[in-house]
């Protein structure tokens, strides 16, 4: 039985009372240092235990509820209901805490929890002397290695599973063991399939060495040994283990004598945590599963002792009643032990103890990980565009009953009187009053004016929640910490909880019945670390009229400067070169200046989120997260006013298409549909030119696709141009607020083409797609383009490939929500220790190392503002100190001015790696400029022709910059790099988790995506993202891209992929003939030279094949065998045989296995694609398949740059380096291809924490149990009841640190503002003396 | 006479480059006679036509006074005498950034300015660009020319 005991608990006092508090001794402050796992022996269970019970029955009788003396119920364990009382401590219901009692098995049983390790034990000892089987010499050296002390958990068990291996190996071939000690002979141990046992296989032993060793003591006399019965019953493994020697179980890594394997006494838990429920007004009780199992266990146990006594009533024998009881044992330890026996009961199943543990419902997951709090709230949410988005409007009813400790001081006294004066049902009033000395009294019914005027200064007053209080506010599912963010409460009418609605967001929220949490932090310091890591203002990232929004009066510093790209931003086409920048026709470059909006239509490029050179982020990073929020709150009132004066609606009218539009329309569907004819048209007379890698079919229907996800493109364009600007999908469309030009399209135009699992509509009935098409029609209406729109209605097969289509998203979003919420889940538990040390690294909770800086420049992730995770974006922070510090009559600088400037800044000490500054980023800054003075250079030469004042100043005005500009400009970076810093004891980990695992519930689960080339799909999406994270060995689909060592020839590189592509001899030879000859028979093989040169593999000859022929496995052929007979023909005689009769059926077997020998290529390639990027041609290699390290060995293959997508794989070839790399880039790629951007620290953490063992390591169970140590995580993740036992059997210890144990003893959390501990240092150091003084100090 | 910054008649080559865009607003494209200036310009035809093929001329300045004091930034209602009585279309905006274009010997130098979002883009020889500065306030001025 696992058995949490408290290492430093102090000596019970014979004072003791027994309570349902926790028992605190009075020396000094104690905590849980550790939790030390172990398994108890019959004595201690005897030790345990009040009393012993021995009968089934709970009560004496229906009418008597008294429990039975010694029955399951017996007092002694506790009182059963509020009215009995305890008989050991003689407390009542409240104050008893509980029990043992025993219960002693006559006959000793199997715990079955433990099996696997007995069947082990078994395995390694001789069943006779209880020795180890290992011989001497390998037992030492076993000995010497596991007694190392360095080792830890893992490697332990590691080297146990080496000894258990090599004693089993020793059986392997004879299936015999001979001890060596006592030349007894051991079978085979296996477990018993179907009961509870163990089987000792000694029928081989008689059959291959009986006549050698009759002479052994236990075969001596015996004529019929193999009578022998194979199980070995628990007496006997008893009496085996009791035999063994402490050397031998430090072998098999056993803490503690094996004897406690198996059970003789049972321990009977406390009555109160297995209650007795009175039904039916008391006549009746509803027992506790754990109770049943113990009544069966006694009865079990009782007829066992009839049997042994010789008055057994039943006929059965003692073995049968042995097995059950040693079942029933079992299922009241695992109620899953399967049962070889149909007579079960199949009604509701009684849970066993390991069924209490375990699961989402189980007492870890469920009480320990998942505590319940006080001081909360839940109800209905509703929008407030008056709330200030940092308040959020808590209902009277809420705030009544929440309450906030205040203590009374000068200042807030009088405040305080009132409240108490009001009480509990007046707002604003208060709860409770807590006095200096302690006593607490409700405000309920008191005599609440006296209480009033005796408040005094120091007491608490459990006060009402008022405006301005501190409340975290959560939405589930909380899958990033942005859904738990600390708001001011705003003490509002009515029943719903209420928000300004630019937090939805965050937390993910509309108003069609969301519900969500309220807490509120007790403490003052629980309020300050709410305020400071948790507003919702820190984590946002959202003409002439508009400046004023943004810098309302003069006085007001905040000078904007900035430069977007809004969607409707047209980039130049044709023969323009230059973009257009501010002069796009659209209007769709947004240039703020000093906070003067100069150009532009702001849109959700600007105004929303997740651009990180939008408004609000620039507001957020140049000035304050209050400038930011400001100038929020007074967008969305402004918007909201003037949609409420304005209004905006869709009606039916917004959707109806004019002539012109449904003109345009029809001309691109017929223009398609007959493009889509001519393909058909050109496939069945077969003229269809084959893509890359496809064949006829394949071709066609990617030609087909293509045009018509054309179509609808082209049909959203020419709504988006057509439709009267004032048209209201349209706005919505362009302003970003929802809805793309495709669903506008669906609208009013054409629905598109339907998709079933990325293929067009599939063959329902025989050859085609609905009975309404003539067989095998490919047209675009027979495979579910649906040509009318939502408007124009339907037809009834379009209607039906739509729902075909709409019933996969469907599904999709159902199975998609929980893979991704266990993918989260199991990053978290992956990831969730990991912080940032004082010292920059970050390590796990045991002080291991994951990365050295975090994310190699140890800056925080939330708060880079350049693009792809760089820190700083520096042409807008040059724009700003440009337009905020005019140059006025100061001169520029000249280029090599410039550069000195730079050069001396840079060499400073907080510009060094010493400093805390990245090499990359110092060589970025350096570069951007250099870059600046270089274009300065360009201008002046190109002005300045004559050396002229004037046009010297016109091109400082261009591109110039004053000493002044660059010296705040440097300064601006450097200090803004530094701030940048990540704050020690961040929780990397858990941020890094979710910032994954979040996106991943927005990608679609099933993707297929062109990687460049049609027909060569690479897995996307959440499997992809699963396949990663896991590790898998076989991947769905492996790409190795291989550089080519010349790059710009089409000839070569088919040249390389012939080489590559697995050729067999069956496509190369012209004839594979078998020619009987009236002497011999044999094999001519003939070579098709034609075909070797069209596949460019002039290297295939006779002698080549005939190699692979050799090497090939399974094909039995010497050397001798085969014959060349010239360049292009070969001659295979048959293989060894002599026997006439079999000649023909072997050259038959050979003639069809030599068309599958690979004469060519690597073997595990499915095939290789060529592949052409568009820019400069060059070409590269895409191989499907694995065999990287065949791949980069090919000649004309560029090794140093062939990389495949295989983690594993890649991890086998270039090492753990190469895969960690390899982690980031694929996970990247996924994101990407999705549309999403994940800062790379966070996926760089999660590479170097799948990789810091040496070995790739999946986040799933397999590879966290490779990762942590400690048991209560493992065990609150997954295989809890396994874990449990493993760890009682092993000793392991558990040292109280990492988030998850804290979390379960109730202990603060060592990471982010727990990492730190204010130590006082104490006047006065008395030496503690207890006890008497120690001789010996250590 | 108050000095301005720049005087030139321009004459409309064509409306709208892009295709028409908004309601109100029409972008110009003109060309100068004098400086052989080219100008794309955003103007409100909504309360001022424009054609192709007009002639008009345009008077950038820095202040509307007509004793050359700089402009206040005010609006001062009142039948004051001001530039501003000579000509049909004036607006008030802020000078952005100056550019260059080309290179070598017909190296221009691209003046952009905002009118409160209507944008004026003025190129032409790098000589014309030395009289502005960056953040400027500006007048332009539009007086339609007779064809004749």
């Amino acid at each position: 039985m696992a058995n949490a005991m408290n290492e430093n608990r102090g000596e019970p006092d014979k004072t003791l009372t027994f309570t349902k508090q926790p028992y605190i001794v009075d020396v000094g402050p104690r905590k849980i240092k550790d939790v030390k796992f172990s398994m108890f022996s019959g004595e201690d269970v005897l030790k345990l235990g009040e009393v012993q019970v021995s009968r089934s029955q709970s009560y004496v009788s229906q009418e008597d509820k008294r429990p039975v003396d010694n029955g399951v119920l017996d007092a002694h364990m506790g009182p059963t209901n509020k009215l009995g009382t305890c008989e050991t401590c003689h407390g009542d219901f409240h104050s008893c805490p509980g029990h043992f009692g025993y219960l002693p098995l006559v006959l000793p049983v199997y715990n079955v929890g433990y099996m696997s390790h007995v069947v082990d034990i078994l395995k390694c000892i001789c069943k006779f002397c209880s020795r180890i089987l290992l011989v001497e010499t390998e037992r030492v050296n076993f000995l010497k290695r596991i007694r190392n002390p360095n080792l830890d958990h893992l490697r332990k068990t590691g080297i146990y599973k080496q000894v258990v291996k090599r004693c089993t190996a020793m059986a392997s071939s004879k299936k015999v063991v001979i001890c060596s000690r006592c030349h007894y002979v051991n079978g085979t141990v296996k477990k018993a399939v179907g009961t509870v046992g163990v089987i000792h296989d000694r029928s081989k032993v008689q059959n291959t060495t009986s006549n050698e060793f009759n002479d052994t003591i236990y075969l001596k006399g015996s004529n019929t040994p193999a009578k022998l019965s194979p199980s070995v019953g628990p007496d006997k493994a008893l009496k085996l283990f009791k035999k063994m020697l402490d050397e031998d179980c430090e072998l098999l890594y056993l803490a503690d004598r094996p004897e406690k394997l198996i059970i003789s006494i049972i321990p009977v838990p406390p009555i109160c945590i297995r209650p007795s429920v009175p039904v039916a007004g008391g006549a009746m009780s509803n027992e506790n599963d754990i109770t049943l199992r113990l009544a069966e266990i006694i009865r079990a146990n009782a007829s066992v002792r009839e049997a042994l006594s010789g008055a057994s009533v039943h006929n059965k024998s003692l073995g049968v009643l042995w097995d059950n009881l040693q079942l029933s044992v079992a299922q009241y330890v695992n109620s899953d032990v399967r049962v070889a026996d149909s007579s079960q009961q199949n009604g509701k199943r009684i849970t066993g103890l390991v069924q209490r543990q375990k699961g989402k419902q189980g007492r870890i997951r469920k009480n320990l990980s998942g505590k319940r709090v006080e001081y909360t709230g839940r109800t209905v949410i509703s929008p407030d565009p008056n709330l200030k988005i940092t308040e959020v409007g808590v209902p009277i009813k809420v705030a009544m009953t929440l309450s906030y400790p205040e203590r009374v001081s000068d200042h807030n006294i009088e405040r305080l009187k009132r409240a108490i004066r009001n009480g509990t049902y007046v707002y604003p009033g208060a709860t409770h009053l807590r006095k200096k000395d302690g006593s607490i009294m409700s405000l309920r019914f008191n005599a609440r004016k006296r209480l009033a005027e005796e408040l005094k200064l120091g007491d608490i007053v459990n006060r009402h929640l008022k405006d301005g209080d501190v409340v975290l506010f959560n939405r589930q599912p909380s899958l990033h910490r942005m859904s738990m963010m600390s708001h001011r409460a705003k003490i509002k009418h009515w029943n719903t909880f209420s928000f300004n609605e630019s937090v939805c967001n965050p937390y993910n929220a509309d108003f069609d019945g969301d519900e969500t949490n309220i807490h509120v932090p007790q403490t003052e310091e629980a309020r300050t670390e709410a305020l400071m890591l948790m507003g919702p203002i820190e984590l946002w990232t959202g003409k002439q009229l508009f400046s004023v929004l943004l810098r309302p009066y003069a006085d007001m510093r905040v000078y904007l400067n900035l430069s977007v790209t809004e969607k409707s931003y047209t980039k130049p086409s044709g023969e323009r070169v230059k973009p257009y920048e501010t002069m796009c026709p659209n209007d769709g470059y947004i240039y703020i200046r000093n906070s003067e909006l100069l150009s532009g239509q702001l849109g959700k490029a600007t105004l929303g989120n997740g651009n990180k050179d939008g408004l609000y982020s620039v507001l957020l990073r140049d000035y304050h997260s209050l400038a930011a929020a400001v100038c929020m709150n007074r967008l969305a009132k402004l918007s909201a006013r003037w949609i409420g004066d304005h209004g905006f609606s869709i009606g039916i009218d917004d959707v109806q298409p004019g002539d012109n539009l449904n003109h345009n329309t029809n001309r691109i569907i017929s223009q398609g549909n007959k493009k889509c004819d001519n393909f058909i048209l050109d496939f069945n007379k077969g003229n269809l030119k084959c893509q890359p890698g496809c064949n006829a079919a394949q071709t066609l229907e990617a030609q087909i696709t293509g045009v018509l996800n054309k179509i609808r493109d082209e049909t959203g364009k020419v709504c988006m141009e057509k439709l009267h600007w004032r048209n209201s999908p349209l706005i919505m469309s362009q302003c970003g607020s929802k809805g793309s030009p495709i669903n506008i399209s669906q609208m009013i135009a054409c629905v598109g083409q339907q998709s079933v699992g990325g293929q067009r509509a599939p063959n329902g009935f025989i050859d085609r797609s609905l009975p309404h098409f003539p067989t095998n029609s490919k047209t675009p209406a027979a495979k579910g383009f649906v040509a009318n729109s939502f408007y124009s209605g339907l037809t009834a097969t379009e209607f039906f490939f739509h729902t075909m289509g709409g019933r996969e998203g469907l599904v999709d979003t159902a199975v998609k929500t929980a893979e991704t919420g266990y993918m989260s889940r199991r990053l978290v538990k992956g990831m969730e220790d990991l912080f940032v040390c004082y010292d920059d690294t970050v390590r796990d909770s045991n002080a291991i190392i994951i990365q050295f800086t975090y994310g190699s420049d140890g800056r925080d992730p939330s708060q880079m503002e350049g693009k792809s995770g760089f820190p700083l974006n520096f042409d807008r922070l040059l724009n700003k100190v440009k337009a905020t510090c005019p140059a006025g009559q100061h001169r520029g600088m000249s280029p090599t001015e410039i550069c000195e400037m730079v050069d001396e800044r840079l060499s400073m000490h907080d510009m060094s790696t010493e400093g805390g500054c990245s090499e990359d980023f110092r060589r970025k800054l350096k570069e951007f400029l250099e870059k600046k003075a270089a274009t300065l250079e360009f201008t002046r030469r190109v002005l300045n022709g004559e050396e002229s004042l004037t046009l010297e100043n016109v091109a400082q005005s261009i591109c110039g910059i004053t000493s002044q500009q660059l010296k705040v400009f440097l300064e601006v970076c450097i200090s803004r790099y530094h701030n940048k810093k990540i704050d020690p004891g961040t929780n990397v980990g858990a941020i890094g988790a979710q910032s994954i695992g979040e996106p991943g519930t927005q990608m679609t689960l099933k993707t297929f995506h062109f990687a460049g080339v049609a027909s060569m799909n690479v897995t996307l999406g959440v499997p992809r993202i699963n396949e990663i994270l896991n590790a898998t060995k076989k991947i769905r689909t492996p790409v190795i891209t291989a550089k080519l060592t010349c790059n710009d020839s089409i000839p070569f590189a088919r040249l390389v992929k012939g080489k590559m592509e697995r050729t067999l001899l069956g496509q190369v030879a012209k004839s594979i003939k078998l020619v009987m000859g009236l002497r011999s028979a044999s094999i001519i093989i003939s070579l098709d030279t034609e075909t070797i040169g069209a596949l460019h593999l002039s290297c295939i000859n006779a002698k080549t094949v005939k190699e692979s022929i050799l090497k090939t496995p399974r094909i039995k052929l010497k050397d001798k065998h085969i014959r060349v007979l010239d360049d292009r023909r070969l001659e295979v005689n048959n293989p060894s045989t002599y026997d006439r009769n079999k000649l023909l059926f072997d050259l038959q077997m050979l003639i069809n296995k030599l068309p599958s020998v690979i004469v060519m290529g690597v073997g595990t390639i499915e095939r290789a694609v060529i592949n052409k990027k568009k820019e400069r041609d060059k070409f590269n290699l895409l191989v499907e398949g694995t065999g990287l390290q065949a791949v980069m060995g090919t000649e004309g293959v560029n090794g140093l740059e062939t990389t495949s997508n295989h983690i594993l794989e890649v991890e086998e070839t270039l090492g753990i380096e190469a895969a960690r790399r390899s982690i980031i880039k694929e996970i990247q790629y996924t994101m990407e291809s999705h549309g999403m951007s994940i800062d790379i620290r966070h996926m760089m953490l999660l590479a170097d924490l799948m990789t810091y063992k040496g070995e790739v390591l999946g986040v799933n169970r397999f590879g966290i149990q490779k990762m942590k140590e400690s048991v209560l995580m493992l065990a609150s993740f997954e295989t809890t009841a396994d874990l449990l036992f493993n760890a009682a059997v092993k000793g392991q210890v558990d040292k109280i640190e990492g988030v998850s144990e804290c979390i379960i003893m109730g202990i603060p959390i060592q990471t982010g503002t727990g990492t730190i501990k204010l130590k006082q240092r104490d006047a006065q150091i008395e030496k503690m003396c207890k006890g008497l003084e120690l001789i010996l100090s250590e | 006479m108050v000095e301005t910054l720049f005087e030139d008649i321009f004459r409309v080559d064509q409306l709208d480059p892009d295709g028409k865009k908004f309601d109100k607003v029409n972008r110009i494209e003109a060309r100068s006679d004098q400086f052989d200036m080219y100008m794309q310009l955003d103007v409100n035809t909504d309360v001022y036509p424009m054609h192709v093929g007009e002639k008009f001329m345009m008077v950038l300045a820095t202040t509307l006074n007509l004793d050359g004091t700089p402009d206040s930034g005010f609006f001062s209602p009142g039948g004051r005498k001001s530039l501003a009585d000579k000509f049909d279309y004036v607006m008030h905006g802020k000078l952005y950034r100056i550019n260059e274009e080309g290179s070598g010997a017909n190296v221009k130098a691209d003046i952009y300015v905002s009118f409160g979002g209507l944008l004026m883009l003025l190129r032409g020889d790098p000589s014309i660009a030395a009289k502005f500065e960056l953040d400027q306030r500006l007048f332009i001025l539009m007086r339609k020319v007779d064809k004749a």
